[in-house]
């Protein structure tokens, strides 16, 4: 870095924790007197609880979406030309439509008529199942595009090695396609993670009880502002910054090796 | 081995890579394909191989005739090696990997069984310094030894090779070449491509020119190289042996 370089570097820094401390004590200023911690702590159980639903919803998501992922990228390479189709069009119409759509329509309209019943006389959440069910078709939905796009770079020759020396379809993907193929795609599948664990706030609309469902509640009823929304920033932060440092450290440990 | 292939044709689109071609060898250890680019020695080499099908036509290699079936060509590919031109490694897996895999997956050895396979193929071909690298870290040259030796780890009915030098500089040409040399003296069975005509003519039993989709020319080596019959292929040789 030359001189310049270093001084423009310590200006902007320098105004740039100027600008946001600024902010920061504006906003308390405003605020001070009328935020009170306590109320967060008061609420603590119900908030950890839609934490850990957010968490588990996640979690579920991740299978669920990896699943259909594979599906949809399978379907796209599927020699039948019908299935080809139908797995375009189904994607694009899942793509180009919002989440709160598919939840609510999904929900309302389609799965709750026809499930609910039944899973809620077996003791189930329905709510959980099917929202966790929607989110994972709606991120698979993205994954397979992501998939699709690594299976694909992968070079013609070594799908031909790989049935050279005798492997089935199934060992060309196991051994052959998919470990080259995750190492070019990872980082975009870590960022979508990413999205599935933001997104799950979605599920609210259809009162899954998960982390910011139960926050809006508690702001709601103690009239709470800065208590309720900066640990709903953190809790989301604790959930998805792993993800991303996951993502970048696989990302640096696959690069010298393809 | 025997091979016999009558009225093989293969179109890509609208090109006739093999056209009505024919081909009878009675035995014949080493056979070497030659010919112009584009002239469809890769493509019967990649029929004969079970890496493709033909469009029309019979294949029959020792008595047995190739099916078509996905099964059957997979089970046939299983029992013979095929090496391309270059990229035939799994880059992410070491040189002893890239060997070892193929016999515990396809050919149901044991790991054990399988590792010391490997270790024997690498000490056979001086590979075992490079045992534990990965392709990049390799030279073209020792990645086409590596692929060799994955092919013959153990050892197949009928090698196969296309242009396994082509991508070489002089230097690893003749590594490689060697090694080939040294199967076929070994008794291996070998079908090949290549455009190394002192090379084609010092390890084949039978030579094959190849152009237009079918086959121009077939006889032993010093009649093809010393007196060719067809035009064809005494032009192309022409050409070629002039520099």
């Amino acid at each position: 870095m030359s001189r310049h370089h270093r001084i423009a570097n310590a200006i902007v820094a320098i105004a740039l924790v100027l600008g946001f401390s600024w902010l920061c004590t504006m906003l308390f200023a405003l605020l001070g007197n009328q935020t009170d911690w306590s109320k967060a702590w008061n609420y603590r159980e119900t908030l950890f609880r839609g934490w850990w639903m957010t968490l588990r919803i996640s979690l579920m998501a991740l299978v669920g979406s990896t699943f259909f992922g594979l599906l949809f990228m399978f379907g796209q390479r599927s020699p039948l030309v019908v299935v080809r189709w139908t797995c375009r069009a189904f994607l694009e119409f899942v793509r180009d439509t919002p989440l709160l759509v598919h939840l609510l329509f999904g929900y309302f309209v389609i799965f709750a008529p026809l499930f609910s019943r039944t899973l809620g006389d077996q003791g189930l959440d329905d709510k959980l199942i099917i929202g966790v069910l929607l989110l994972s078709v709606f991120e698979g939905a993205y994954l397979g595009e992501i998939l699709r796009g690594g299976v694909e770079s992968i070079p013609k020759t070594q799908w031909e090695s790989a049935r050279a020396v005798g492997f089935s379809p199934i060992q060309v993907y196991r051994y052959v396609i998919f470990p080259q193929a995750l190492r070019r795609v990872l980082p975009a599948m870590a960022g979508l993670f990413v999205s599935l664990i933001k997104d799950s706030s979605l599920l609210n609309v259809i009162g899954v009880a998960e982390y910011f469902y139960n926050t809006k509640s508690f702001i709601s009823r103690s009239y709470a502002g800065l208590e309720g929304y900066v640990p709903l920033a953190l809790g989301y932060l604790i959930l998805t910054l792993p993800v991303a440092w996951l993502s970048h450290w696989l990302e640096k440990r696959f690069r010298h090796e393809t | 081995m025997k091979l016999e292939v009558t009225e093989l044709t293969k179109c890509y689109g609208k090109t006739r890579a093999l056209d009505a071609l024919s081909l009878a060898v009675e035995s014949s250890r080493v056979l070497v394909l030659i010919g112009p680019s584009g002239g469809g020695k890769s493509t019967l080499l990649r029929v004969l191989g079970g890496l493709d099908v033909g469009d029309s036509g019979q294949v029959t290699i020792n008595r047995q005739p190739i099916l078509t079936d996905p099964n059957a060509l997979q089970a046939y590919r299983r029992k013979n090696g095929f090496l391309f031109q270059q990229f035939n490694l799994f880059p992410h897996y070491t040189a002893r990997r890239n060997i070892a895999l193929p016999l515990e997956k396809v050919h149901g050895f044991s790991p054990a069984e399988a590792a010391a396979m490997t270790e024997q193929a690498l000490a056979r071909f001086s590979l075992l310094e490079h045992a534990d690298k990965l392709p990049s870290q390799l030279s073209g040259g020792q990645q086409q030894r590596v692929g060799i030796a994955r092919a013959v780890a153990r050892p197949p009915e009928i090698l196969f090779l296309d242009e396994p030098t082509s991508a070489l500089d002089p230097e690893m040409t003749a590594e490689v070449l060697e090694l080939i040399q040294e199967l076929s003296e070994a008794g291996q069975d070998i079908i090949l491509s290549t455009h190394e005509m002192g090379f084609a003519r010092a390890v084949a039993n039978q030579v094959a020119f190849v152009a237009a989709g079918k086959i121009e020319e077939l006889s032993p080596p010093d009649e093809l190289f010393g007196s060719p019959k067809s035009p064809l292929c005494q032009r192309f040789l022409s050409r070629v042996m002039r520099y």
